[in-house]
């Protein structure tokens, strides 16, 4: 196939040459490209990196391309598969789940940072889940510590406190979430029926996940996963809960005052305090554990993603002391970005920082920063996997039988066999 | 007209065609008001224009090199279309005036050619282009595009229509072939242009998979692909989406109502 | 001798005239196609493959997702292409009546909606049906419905939405065809009709309707290609085919078989066959249908 076109290719490229079009080529020494995929939080983050690095290093300067992130995935995905490094850039944001799924799919398109970055001083579930044969493959970025962020006028009018809301269970929330409904006819939580997090969150914060360490599926017998399901079951069933359709609604509902709260990453902060309205009337308590779950806590993770420098990078030196100088030792840096962007990141030096310890008046003068920090440190180790996608594609599909009421065992069954069809 | 029955009919046809324009058109009216709204006024489903239009302006070009953009989207659209419709029109002309029993059978595989996913071929196309040297150019995203089995086929249809005695008698005249193509049909077709013009621009104005894969810097970013990146962060600000809905969609708008005169007439031609 | 010099000019010319486009179509459509179908017989994932024979096929009658998104595919085409075409041609055909008042008007506005913006259309209609969204909102004022309806997180409403949204953006495109065909009947065989005491709806269905046949067979055979290929709707106003996969599309399978799940493209390119495959059988029944009917 390629012998036979490739005359016809060479000739047509020569033909090409000649049709001068604008075009932009390889990018210039000196210059290193980042992909990333939020403008407003990660790519803002890595702007102002660059900025302390160029002030270093006035040779180098760092362009950040934004794409959305399904298309910055679609885009990796497709250039690696394509086997050509021609326009890949020199480093890449890449969420969490995926890491493994690039790093085993595509052998040695990513540089191994072990050796020129300490990665012990991260986050210790950060660096692992980017190893891969004993290389750690990240510079971990932001950590999607989980919380249960929730309005704390609406429970103080049922009568509830922060301390009723430390150290319970699923079925106390849902508990208190139907009293609230009860005294003030809110809504506790939005649960969008498209989306698996909800999933993701419980079975991490009991440490496990829907693959076992050795990547075989884990799912019919898995019982954490099967007491998420009955958790999510339980929930929609008793009337806590506000269906919704996409990140929008469902960012929507809580921060208009239409749901109560909800259970996500840390990162969602920024999303809340845009209210200003709305100050000194939020609250952040540990989420609650799942229900006769051995080794359930209150501490887990949603989302987050880390820094990837790509093997083929034509300024790989560069990108690597970048992120080394600035990303994997700048306490100072660390300290700015969770307060302008709300990004906490994994160093974990960057909590003795001033800024970590600072009380905020938007959640009613709690030490939020280190209340997450602590949770962070106490989030269970997983491995992701490689086909995250596929099992919460699975999961999803399964929503409309947990909700109508259906038997826990014969779902976890059918989600199991899905899975195992689509990733053979 | 006097008939009751007549007049009911008449009323019932208004009251169908005024409904369906008024839903054809709300949406248009929904945008133009969401980009007057601040993002939390939309998602509250205010259907009131506001005042965070300027705000909203100034948000969405301060986020971009909006200059840049626009002439990406332009240059992509406008050179594609001009070189898809003479590929096109040339390749409908030929099928149709110059029939042979070879070239119908090739015109009859193409119908089937197009009724492949481009998703599908998607993988081998940026080989292709890896191989040519072509990734985050603007050949990359126009040249696929050129010879459209779409415009093809319309353009066979109208060449029904194409008076033949002209043809014979700017032969007698002594006009080439290829003159009596620029010379005689082109400016008789050219309400067949225009309606493809509209059809084709569009097309290339929305592409939005193959420029996302293909092209990897801001600076070769198109409209669309900014409109896009807009939508996806943690926290979108609508207004500003909307501003960029409108500017996405105004180009395509004030094409159709310069070529709409035309447009009906091209049409005309294609069904014939 | 000087017929066969015309014969062979005829077929120099006829080449040249086509040449242009089929070398282009050669290089970036028929040599992807050849690939992938090459592919279509290979397993493996990313770039490691090797060759599977008729494993991908076999895989295809066992895999629920494929068969989801191939009802789905299928739903929205038996559906959404009838209502959209009958709609077109009652428009087309109210605005054939040159006595109408404002007729360029409803024309223009019924036709507005296929010159939008992809992304800008989505992201309005997104928020148009959003739970407490404009629609919600209008039909509880007008008090068709006492609670909202969640338009996209339940997996018949959003079906419902996506088969509206691609109607609402292709109906007036449909109607210009159409519209531009009706011009060109001759008005006599309306008049003489209409003398004779033919009600409108018999000269429509007896008249119009049968001189439109080349058109709606055209129409239906773009529209039916369209609609099995459907993948922008369901991708950006459903969020990827949600709920559930409720609004999975065989396209959007493929999508997500190659850049969302681990790469596989040997069975996505199979999935893709699928649709060749069922456009091929779709479009030579509906030539049967429409070559029974003349007889």
């Amino acid at each position: 196939m390629t012998s036979l076109s490739t005359g016809l290719k060479r000739s047509l490229a020569i033909a090409l040459a000649g049709v001068s079009m604008f075009s932009v080529t390889a990018a210039s020494a000196g210059e290193i490209t980042v992909w990333a995929w939020d403008p407003n939080f990660n790519g803002a983050t890595m702007n102002k990196a660059a900025e302390i690095y160029s002030a270093a290093h006035p040779d180098v300067t760092v362009t950040v391309v934004d794409f959305a992130k399904a298309d910055l995935e679609t885009k990796l995905q497709a250039q690696l598969a394509s086997g050509t490094t021609d326009g890949l850039p020199d480093i890449v944001l890449i969420e969490d789940y995926g890491a493994q799924k690039y790093l085993q799919s595509f052998p040695g398109a990513f540089e191994p940072l072990s050796g020129a970055v300490d990665l012990s001083g991260f986050a210790p579930y950060k660096t692992e889940l980017a190893t891969l044969n004993g290389q750690g493959y990240s510079l971990p970025f932001d950590s999607g510590v989980t919380g249960f962020f929730y309005r704390s006028d609406i429970l103080e009018e049922a009568g509830y406190t922060a301390a009723d809301l430390e150290d319970i269970t699923w079925s106390r929330l849902i508990e208190i979430g139907q009293d609230i409904k009860e005294k003030t006819g809110q809504i506790l939580l939005p649960i969008d029926p498209n989306d698996a997090g909800i999933f993701r969150i419980m079975m991490q914060s009991a440490g496990s996940w829907y693959f076992n360490a050795d990547g075989s599926v884990n799912i019919a017998n898995n019982d954490v996963f099967k007491a998420a399901l009955k958790t999510y079951q339980d929930l929609v069933a008793s009337g806590i809960t506000k269906p919704v359709a996409g990140w929008t609604e469902y960012t929507g509902s809580f921060t208009s005052g239409d749901t109560v709260g909800t259970v996500t990453g840390v990162w969602m902060v920024g999303t809340i305090k845009a209210n200003a309205d709305q100050s000194g009337q939020w609250g952040i308590a540990p989420i609650p554990a799942l229900d006769g779950v051995e080794g359930a806590t209150h501490a887990s993770n949603l989302g987050g993603s880390s820094w990837y420098v790509m093997s083929a990078a034509p300024n790989k030196a560069e990108a690597i002391d970048f992120l080394n100088t600035v990303w994997g030792q700048d306490v100072n840096f660390y300290q700015e970005i969770l307060v302008n962007q709300g990004a906490l990141g994994s160093l974990l030096a960057a909590r003795e920082g001033e800024a970590y310890s600072a009380s905020d008046d938007f959640f009613g003068g709690a030490p939020v920063w280190q209340n997450f920090s602590d949770w962070l440190g106490a989030i269970p180790a997983v491995n992701y996997g490689i086909f995250t996608n596929e099992a919460d594609a699975a999961v999803v599909a399964q929503i409309p039988a947990l909700t109508s009421g259906g038997n826990i065992d014969e779902i976890a069954a059918a989600i199991e066999a899905q899975v195992s069809q689509q990733i053979q | 007209m006097s008939n009751p029955i007549a007049l009911i009919g008449r009323a019932a046809t208004y009251l169908l065609l005024l409904l369906a324009a008024f839903i054809s058109v709300f949406p248009f009216f929904w945008m133009a008001v969401g980009a007057t709204n601040t993002s939390a006024d939309i998602l509250k489903g205010k259907a009131t224009p506001g005042g965070a239009l300027w705000a909203n302006m100034v948000n969405f070009f301060s986020s971009v090199d909006m200059p840049r953009i626009l002439f990406n989207s332009f240059f992509i659209a406008g050179v594609g279309t001009a070189l898809t419709l003479l590929v096109s029109s040339l390749a409908g002309y030929g099928f149709e005036m110059f029939r042979s029993r070879f070239r119908e059978r090739i015109f009859g595989s193409l119908l089937l050619m197009l009724s492949i996913p481009f998703a599908a071929l998607m993988i081998p196309l940026f080989i292709m282009m890896a191989n040519l040297k072509l990734i985050n150019t603007y050949q990359a995203i126009i040249l696929p595009t050129i010879a459209s089995i779409f415009i093809v086929f319309y353009f066979r249809q109208a060449t029904k229509a194409f008076p033949h005695e002209l043809r014979d008698a700017a032969r007698i005249d002594g006009l080439k072939e290829w003159q009596i193509f620029f010379w005689v049909y082109m400016p008789v077709m050219r309400s067949t242009y225009a309606a493809a013009t509209i059809i084709v621009f569009m097309a290339n104005w929305n592409n939005y998979l193959w420029p996302l894969i293909v092209l990897q810097t801001n600076e070769m970013k198109t409209l669309t692909l900014v409109v896009a990146g807009l939508t996806s962060a943690y926290t979108p600000d609508w207004g500003v989406v909307m501003v960029g809905a409108i500017f996405a969609t105004l180009p395509t708008l004030i094409i159709f109502f310069l070529l709409q005169r035309r447009f009906v007439e091209g049409m005309l031609g294609a069904v014939k | 001798m000087a017929q066969s010099g015309y014969e062979r000019s005829q077929q120099v010319n006829g080449w040249l005239f086509v040449l242009p486009a089929l070398i282009l179509l050669g290089i970036f459509m028929i040599y992807p196609i050849i690939w992938s179908l090459w592919m279509s017989f290979q397993v493996g994932r990313g770039m490691n493959f090797s060759f599977g024979g008729f494993t991908n096929i076999m895989r295809l009658t066992q895999d629920p997702v494929f068969l989801r998104a191939l009802s789905n595919t299928l739903i929205f085409l038996a559906i959404q292409v009838p209502i959209m075409l009958i709609l077109a041609l009652l428009f087309a055909n109210a605005l054939n009546d040159s006595k109408l008042w404002g007729r360029s008007w409803f024309r223009t506005a019924i036709f507005l909606p296929c010159v939008t913006s992809l992304v800008a259309y989505s992201v309005v209609f997104r928020s148009m049906f959003a739970q407490d969204g404009i629609m919600n909102e209008m039909l509880m004022a007008l008090q068709i419905i006492d609670n909202p309806i969640p338009w996209l997180a339940d997996p018949f409403w959003a079906k419902v939405v996506i088969i509206s949204a691609i109607t609402w953006r292709w109906t007036g495109y449909n109607m210009i065809f159409y519209l531009a065909a009706m011009q060109n009947i001759d008005r006599s065989i309306y008049e003489a009709a209409k003398i004779d005491g033919v009600p409108a709806w018999a000269r429509f269905w007896y008249i119009t309707v049968p001189m439109l046949k080349p058109v709606i067979l055209f129409t239906t055979v773009i529209s039916t290609i369209g609609t099995l290929q459907l993948f922008d709707e369901p991708n950006l106003i459903t969020n990827q085919g949600g709920p559930s996969d409720a609004t999975l599309t065989l396209s959007l399978y493929i999508y997500n078989l190659s850049f969302r799940f681990m790469p596989s493209f040997g069975y996505a390119a199979t999935v893709s066959y699928v649709i060749v495959v069922l456009v091929g059988i779709l479009t030579l029944i509906q030539f049967l249908v429409a070559r029974d009917r003349r007889a």
